[in-house]
């Protein structure tokens, strides 16, 4: 029962995150459109017909998906990337070529096995916490395979065997290195806060209120540290404005340059698989999770069910939040990036832990 | 179950920790020692301690070894080590066998393959960090601290030189 139960939740929490990576890359190409002025995908899927009555329903929604441009940006690309030559350079190791673009995804999937995704509920006397694992080391583990995914790209740069994949490589090394710091200070300072390195304590925490009114979620106790982690968050997925180890102008793609079909697909799933999860994250420590101000949710399946609808609606929306700041500012220059990461981000977070280590002492 | 994943891991371990002395690529030596870092932790899993196993993917494997092929990849080594004689590693070999052979009822006896009996989870480890070891914790504090120093004084120095 343990195992069914497991596999169970493995199959569900796998099928969240691959879900919201998709409904991020499909955000991303019809937002960058809407934010664009351009229309975007819209055609594949759009004008299919059929005179078998039975069908029509099914292909009314497949027209109203290829018009919404699902069909081009999910399966269109997807097959065509299937399909497409694998292109390994020369002088490279085939097997190393191969391994990159998995070191960059697995590490991503794993750290989605601690994210609870509902509060407990009860069902047939059995609780059930809908989280994979419950380490007691927690948030820790998912910093550690945050600080895992950077060989993804930095192999993935050696791969290429050229300058600029190499560049890129390296660069999103010492980019990931420099702010996994700060990421990881402002993340002590939570810790600290909750007492605790549990996710799902830590949201239990947050359904209480502050002066009897305020939520006492993260961003309104602890703002300094969610700014922080959400840069330096924004940063470990090298997305724009910190998109440096793949800035098309100047190192043609950066670490991928060399990866094509699927392989090149692999890196794009694991940098949405990334968003979603910064996403989890965030409104795991400072959004309160699941929890809506001032009403508690009942402990069995139809609680636990809203509280799951309420925590997938606040990821998607800092999903999208994060989708938009990457088509809104422009790239950093690479002192620009190392003068934040170092001299503004690191003091300031280790302040904010020294202020809140002592409030939490005083009070 | 349990018991056939440790066997697993203990198999991947040997294999990469071989593989870190035996290829001769050093990225791909790098790259199988951060394999056996990898299933390091997975034993201290094994023995339930979990804070333990994500020190040693976060220390370890996420920062120490990155560094490690950072400078691989900036000085883009190539595999130039030419191999002893094979009469060496026999030699080698052997004697690293028999002192093995030798030490394996001590270890079988000490070290518990699974389960709880290692206290590792934050509490008990920041605890004993805190009270009986203090002393040397903070000497280990100090002393990266001076190697901190140490290196900035260093790196200064040569671009002073430089320019």
């Amino acid at each position: 029962m343990i195992w069914f139960i497991l596999i169970v939740k493995v199959l569900i929490v796998f099928q969240i995150a691959l879900g919201l990576a998709s409904v991020c890359v499909w955000v991303e190409r019809k937002g960058s459109a809407l934010i664009q002025d351009r229309i975007g995908a819209n055609r594949a899927g759009a004008f299919f017909y059929t005179d078998n009555i039975f069908l029509k329903p099914v292909f009314i929604v497949v027209r109203l998906l290829g018009v919404l441009g699902v069909i081009n940006t999910l399966l269109c690309d997807a097959v065509k990337a299937l399909f497409k030559e694998d292109f390994v350079p020369k002088g490279t190791s085939n097997f190393i070529h191969s391994l990159a673009p998995f070191m960059g995804v697995f590490p991503v999937f794993l750290a989605f096995s601690l994210i609870p995704f509902a509060p407990d509920f009860v069902i047939a006397g059995i609780t059930i916490r809908p989280q994979v694992a419950s380490l007691n080391a927690g948030v820790l583990f998912i910093f550690a395979m945050a600080s895992m995914a950077v060989y993804g790209a930095t192999i993935a740069g050696w791969c290429g065997n050229n300058k600029f994949s190499l560049l890129g490589g390296l660069r999103s090394a010492a980019q990931m290195i420099s702010y996994e710091l700060a990421l990881g200070i402002s993340l002590v300072a939570m810790v600290v806060l909750y007492g605790t390195l549990d996710l799902y304590d830590m949201v239990v925490a947050q359904t209480k209120l502050v002066g009897g009114f305020l939520p006492a979620w993260g961003v309104f106790t602890q703002p300094v540290a969610f700014i922080i982690f959400f840069v330096a968050g924004m940063a470990e997925t090298k997305r724009a404005p910190f998109d440096l180890p793949e800035s098309e102008s100047e190192l043609v793609a950066g670490y991928f340059t060399e990866y094509s079909g699927m392989k090149f697909l692999l890196f794009w799933l694991g940098e949405f698989a990334e968003i979603a999860l910064l996403a989890a994250l965030m409104v795991l420590m400072f959004f309160g999770g699941w929890d809506i101000p001032y009403v508690t949710l009942p402990a069995t399946w139809v609680g636990a069910l809203i509280g799951h609808l309420v925590f997938m609606g606040k990821i998607t929306f800092f999903c999208v939040l994060q989708i938009v700041i990457r088509w809104t500012l422009p790239r950093f220059r690479y002192d620009q990036l190392m003068h934040l990461g170092w001299k503004i981000l690191l003091p300031l977070s280790m302040a904010n832990l020294i202020v809140t280590a002592v409030l939490k002492l005083a009070f | 179950m349990t018991e056939l994943l440790w066997y697993i891991t203990a198999a991947l371990a040997i294999g990469s920790g071989l593989g870190v002395v035996m290829l001769r690529m050093p990225l791909y030596s790098a790259l199988s020692l951060v394999l056996h870092l990898f299933t390091m932790a997975a034993m201290f899993a094994f023995l339930d301690a979990h804070f333990l196993a994500t020190t040693q993917i976060i220390v370890y494997a996420g920062a120490i070894m990155v560094l490690v092929i950072f400078v691989i990849m900036l000085l883009s080594l190539e595999g130039t080590e030419k191999r002893p004689s094979i009469f060496l590693i026999g030699i080698a070999g052997a004697a690293a066998f028999g002192l093995l052979y030798m030490m394996a009822p001590a270890i079988r006896r000490t070290f518990p393959m699974t389960g709880g009996s290692l206290q590792g989870d934050v509490g008990t480890i920041g605890k004993s960090l805190y009270t009986d070891y203090i002393f040397s914790f903070e000497i280990a504090s100090l002393l990266i601290m001076v190697a901190i120093v140490g290196a900035v004084v260093l790196a200064k120095r040569i671009k002073k030189n430089a320019t």
